[in-house]
């Protein structure tokens, strides 16, 4: 048996030829820092030290180490951080923490040799890129990295360990942060799932018996629904736990059952055609998947196409009868166009997983999940459980984006194994599980007609969308265009179109990107119709006043200043600047509810909120640490348990405007309890009476729910009440059956970006990013900027690069792995301003409200209308690949 | 394992494993192994004549730092800079990246059959091939993944194996007709060397890769560029691409429209417009050929500058 030395440490290498690096590390070694991502080389994310040099575990046969040094995250900063680690954490640098071993480890690499070549000097931009080009983020926390790497480089962190704006960074940024996919418990077992390899079919006589007679199997479950049947590529069968993954693996194989295809059909186009096979009979149209986040209200079904669903149209006739008249005068205000979209995967780093272990009757499940209460609550009504019997745990979840907010088949067949096998069990998909089955925010086909009036109003809007939602419904695009541009008329109609695909998934503003892809470049061509800047037509016909302010900020950017006539140039290299406006609802949970204590001098929050990468826990400290004259770091914040008093999910941007509130009544009880047992008052004079106060308490318990908001000043509603009666509708089903309320005011996204179009490689990018965001006040300004950072980023993969891809005849999703779905890199980030317009949200106590999704709304829009004005054509479908570029450079269509 | 028991039971040679690791993860690949990393030739030897010997488990990352190399072929160099990522380029080697497996995401799918396993036919040719070849030379349709092949063939390289000498790029890899392999080595037979001959007097290279994002991604075309220009004229010139077809592929007649011509815009433009020749792409590839032109002039004008 060969040996390899971690960390300092001699350890055993296995004789299997095909353990892998990584696996020796994580499951012997209990080395959980080093994270399993991508499992291709792509990611970077199981980044180790080999002698020295940084490798990637994921591909490398463990004998390869025989003989060799490894250092993992666990060694870097263990006699003291790193200055890249330091960095990292000052810079905010990270999000969900779970790209961040691996990138610690390749920048402390590069640092030290930076350092041993280069003295102090400060790596640029080009620099850092071009070495960790090998690692990616799906949040996008590439802007701090850029920022930390450049000062540690220089020297900057050389001292102590920096106060951190996120209360979790050192143990994120050492590996220590414990995820799902690291928890071991005693005697626990490894779960998979057998899928379906057809996309459609019948699936009967499942026998498990074989499977469950193998040796090291502990337990096969069925995964079937009532009516066996499978619909898309990738559906659950059963499930499987044994004592490891590869006799796993060997059991599904030995899984007995007979398939009866039916025809399939696949995608937007097919499912639409005449005699297309149905994916949903009437009887199981119940069975289909939501993409939204909310319910949905009733709609007709015409075969795979569910719709016209067009609550939020005004007028309609009106607006059609207009048009119509428009098309047939020829009117050259008219604005038409088919616009479309790709499906965009959440690809979370940490991959969907879920750990359950049964004590007697309580249950105990960790999970990847954005909703721990909300989990705990589902699961004890699935499983007859009282609420008291079930947790649900997450103390640090490597990513969301809208897919971890259900009750996922990770743990569904996490709970089903471990109660049939009375032991503790894992299951963790794989990526190419993570990157078909797990949802996304489905392509879509967007009709869109925009008139101005003669005198320059807009006059009428017809949007048209058909989405690509798989084996689900409930997809709202089109009506999002009610609650932006006040018009005569609106004709807003939407349509789920199903397939044999697997189901999408609510996606960081579930339906707000593609509309505003279509509806911003629609009034974009407006503009240069009506000869009027952009900014000033959005000025006249969008009233909100969250948005007039950025209007007026992004208006006085000298990029926006200073641009190009737009098509005024001709060489191979042409910049453009474009600019584009969203907006996304503010939403608050009831019942949200936080706990204060005192106990031995310290003060102890607690909810059952999560903290998926968005600063959940800074947010609440910030806030305590603010009202007690403290530091955030002083705050004991306990989250991602689900016995802890009733939290929001981590969905609609809802966390801040949930927690806040109720955080800041229960300080005001907390203080009057305090003064009521102070022993003694402060000293006088302090400058820290409640810190005084607050060390000399005894201990304390104080608890409130989230308060209603106070009265908004006129004119400023919620954005349903503008909506007519449907938006009263959808208000009391959101509040009823999803606990959430719709407040008043609309926070609101302007951005503007300058592209540089290749036009011989076709190749686009963005050199400058500009958003301005109207999010009230920044109840943790660090992070709100990371969150900002984040969404633009993604928003430039959704525009630029992102595209699942299918075999349009099996339904296979071929893009799953993560070289073929392309998420983008840190050289992809551009240079970024951020803009807080802090005003608009008085009325909600503490005045904050959420900012992960509005800020990625404006994104794709903003780059179109860039590139229009760059290259002088008008891309329609996303994301602009260099083939796209290509074709529409020579006038050509896009296969 | 012996080298017989290697040919009859078709055992795969691991160096680093940076392509095979994931197909035995997803279980594409399955055989036997052969592990050559502690046992085969690494390290770039320089002849009297400056002729180099790089051995077939030398990394790509030592290629692409050598001072030596950079200044001799630094067509080969920039390749090897622009492959795959950092922590890639430290583990993976010159011969494993000659002998990879296609990167067709048909083929990586344990679940899809495909010539290159135990399918009769190309589902890509009638499905998704976005990533596929613009020149149709068999019946497979995904793009031979090997950056360095295509240096490699534009510095008129020989391979060495433990059976044979002096193959040329072409005879390693075929004429892309055979959809089923990668490469035509033979059962148990193993890349040990490399041998570039002696730079020309005064010759430059250049490499690119069009790519959506800014690092990091297979290429969609790639072009591995040569010449040697005196008197302001193109002498010999070497235009190799990948990414366009099952092979690398020389683009023979803009290299003829080069050769003798004026290092100027007029004669570049002109051998551009040669560059799609012959090419027969397939209903989604027809941007490749759009890049490869582009390629060919970015690189060219470069190489005139």
């Amino acid at each position: 048996m060969s040996t390899m030395t971690v960390n300092g440490c001699p350890a055993a290498l296995p004789d299997d030829p095909d353990a892998l690096l990584i696996d020796v590390i994580r499951d012997r070694l209990n080395l959980t820092g080093t994270k399993l991502v991508c499992g291709s080389g792509v990611c970077g994310a199981c980044t180790v030290l080999l002698d020295g040099q940084p490798v990637v575990s994921c591909l490398l046969p463990a004998q390869a180490a025989a003989g060799k040094t490894l250092t993992t995250i666990e060694a870097i900063g263990s006699a003291g951080l790193h200055p890249i680690q330091k960095a990292f954490m000052a810079h905010d640098a990270l999000q969900c923490g779970f790209c961040t071993p691996g990138f610690v480890v390749e920048a402390t690499a590069f640092h030290d040799r930076w350092r041993a070549t280069r003295g102090s000097g400060i790596p640029s931009r080009e620099d850092i890129a071009a070495a960790l080009s090998g690692h990616l983020c799906r949040c996008g926390a590439y802007d701090g990295i850029f920022r930390a790497v450049a000062e540690a480089c220089a020297g900057r962190f050389d001292g102590n360990a920096p106060i951190a704006p996120r209360l979790e960074a050192r143990d994120k940024v050492t590996g220590l942060a414990r995820y799902t996919v690291d928890i071991r418990h005693d005697g626990q077992l490894e779960g998979v799932i057998l899928r379906s390899r057809v996309a459609h079919a019948k699936i009967v006589g499942l026998d498990l018996a074989a499977a469950r007679a193998m040796a090291g199997v502990a337990a096969a479950v069925s995964l079937l629904a009532d009516d066996g049947m499978v619909r898309f590529v990738g559906a659950p069968i059963a499930a499987v736990a044994a004592k490891d993954r590869r006799t796993a693996l060997q059991a599904l194989a030995a899984i007995k059952f007979a398939c009866e295809k039916l025809p399939a059909v696949i995608g937007l186009d097919a499912a639409r055609q005449e005699n297309a096979p149905v994916v949903f009979d009437r009887a199981n149209r119940k069975r289909a998947g939501n993409v939204s986040e909310g319910g949905g209200g009733p709609a007709p079904w015409n075969g795979n196409v569910r719709g016209p669903s067009a609550p939020f149209s005004q007028k309609a006739k009106r607006a059609k009868g207009w048009l119509t008249d428009a098309r047939a005068a020829h009117d050259p205000l008219l604005v038409e166009e088919t616009f479309r979209v790709s499906t965009q995967q959440h690809a979370c780093l940490e991959p969907h997983a879920a750990v359950a272990r049964f004590a007697g009757d309580q249950l105990t499940v960790h999970i990847s999940t954005q909703a721990v209460h909300e989990t705990m609550e589902k699961i004890a009504k699935r499983y007859n459980l009282a609420h008291d019997k079930v947790q649900v745990i997450a103390d640090h979840v490597g990513g969301g984006f809208g897919s971890k907010g259900s009750l996922g088949v990770e743990t569904i067949a996490a709970i089903e194994l471990a109660r049939a096998a009375k032991a503790p069990v894992r299951v963790v998909f794989d990526r190419e599980e993570e990157l078909s089955v797990t949802g996304y925010r489905p392509a879509a086909e967007l009709k869109l007609s925009l008139l101005p009036s003669a005198q320059g109003d807009l006059k009428a809007l017809s949007l048209t969308a058909h989405a690509d939602t798989g084996a689900a419904t409930n997809s709202l695009i089109a009506g999002l265009a009610r609650l932006i541009y006040p018009a005569e008329a609106k004709e807003l109609v939407d349509f789920d179109v199903l397939s044999n695909l697997p189901p999408g998934a609510p996606f960081r503003g579930p339906g707000g990107p593609p509309m505003a892809f279509a509806l911003e470049q629609a009034v974009d061509e407006a503009a240069l119709r009506l000869k009027i800047d952009p900014i000033q037509l959005r000025k006249r016909w969008d009233p909100d006043p969250n948005r007039q302010r950025l209007y007026d900020w992004a208006a006085g950017l000298d990029v926006w200043k200073n641009r190009r006539a737009p098509s005024s140039q001709s060489g191979r290299y042409r910049r453009g600047v474009g600019m584009a406006s969203g907006y996304w609802l503010y939403l608050w949970q009831t019942g949200s509810s936080v706990e204060l204590a005192i106990k031995g001098g310290r003060i102890i929050a607690s909810c059952a909120v999560q903290d998926i990468g968005t600063g959940t826990r800074s947010v609440i400290a910030n806030t305590i640490a603010k009202a007690f004259d403290l530091e955030p770091q002083d705050i004991e914040v306990r989250i991602g348990h689900s016995n802890l008093p009733r939290g929001p999910g981590s969905g609609g941007s809802r966390v801040t405007a949930s927690v806040v509130p109720p955080t800041l009544l229960a300080i005001e009880k907390l203080k009057a309890e305090i003064e009521r047992t102070a022993a003694r008052p402060p000293q006088p004079g302090s400058n820290a009476p409640w810190r005084e106060l607050v060390a000399a308490s005894p201990d304390l318990v104080v608890s409130a729910k989230r308060q209603h908001d106070n009265k908004p000043p006129l004119g400023v509603r919620s954005p349903l009440r503008q909506a007519g009666f449907m938006g009263l509708v959808f208000s009391w089903i959101l509040r009823t059956f999803n606990h959430v309320v719709v407040g008043a005011g609309v926070p609101s996204s302007v951005q503007v970006m300058e592209v540089e179009v290749d036009t011989w490689l076709g190749h686009v990018r963005v050199l400058n990013a500009y958003t301005g965001l109207a999010i009230g006040k920044l109840a943790a300004p660090s992070l709100a900027r990371s969150q900002a950072a984040g969404a633009v980023i993604q928003g430039i993969g959704y525009a630029l690069y992102e595209a699942r891809e299918t075999d349009p005849s099996t339904g296979h999703v071929l893009s799953s792995g993560m070289e073929d779905y392309r998420i983008p890199g840190i050289a992809d980030m551009p240079r970024l301003d951020v803009h807080f317009d802090e005003a608009g949200f008085d009325h909600v106590p503490g005045g904050s409200v959420g900012v992960g999704e509005v800020a990625t709304v404006p994104t794709s829009p903003a780059i179109a209308n860039a590139i229009r004005a760059a290259i002088g054509v008008r891309l329609t479908e996303i994301p602009f690949r260099p083939d796209r570029l290509a074709a529409a450079l020579k006038g050509r269509d896009a296969a | 394992m012996s080298i017989a028991s290697v040919i009859a039971s078709a055992a795969e040679f691991r160096a680093a494993g940076t392509d095979l690791s994931e197909r035995r993860r997803s279980g594409v690949s399955a055989g036997p192994l052969i592990d050559i990393l502690s046992s085969g030739e690494s390290g770039i030897a320089w002849g009297v004549d400056g002729a180099a010997t790089i051995g077939a488990l030398t990394t790509i990352a030592a290629i692409a730092a050598d001072a030596h190399v950079a200044a001799a072929y630094p067509g080969m160099a920039a390749s090897a800079q622009g492959l795959a990522t950092p922590q890639v380029r430290h583990l993976a080697t010159l011969g494993g990246n000659l002998a990879q497996r296609s990167r067709c995401w048909y083929f990586r799918n344990p679940h899809i059959d495909c010539l290159k396993k135990r399918g009769s036919e190309c589902p890509a040719r009638s499905g998704n091939h976005l990533y596929g070849v613009a020149f149709d030379l068999g019946d497979c349709v995904a793009p031979h993944p090997s950056t360095m092949a295509a240096a490699l063939l534009a510095y008129d390289a020989h391979v060495v194996t433990n059976r044979r000498d002096g193959l040329t790029i072409v005879d390693l890899l075929g004429d892309g007709s055979n959809g089923r392999a990668d490469h035509a080595l033979a059962p148990g037979e193993m890349i040990t060397k490399i041998v570039l001959p002696a730079p020309l007097a005064g010759e430059r290279a250049a490499y690119k890769r069009a790519i959506s994002r800014t690092y990091a991604e297979w290429p969609l075309v790639e072009v591995c560029a040569r010449a040697a220009i005196a008197d302001g004229k193109f002498q010999v010139v070497r235009l190799v691409a990948g990414g366009i077809a099952a092979v690398p592929l020389r683009l023979s007649a803009c290299e003829r429209a080069l050769h003798g011509k004026a290092a100027n815009e007029a004669a570049i433009a002109e051998a551009t417009r040669l560059a799609a020749i012959g090419a027969k792409p397939l209903p989604m590839t027809a941007y490749k050929l759009d890049l490869l032109e582009g390629l060919v002039r970015d690189l060219l004008e470069s190489l005139a500058a």
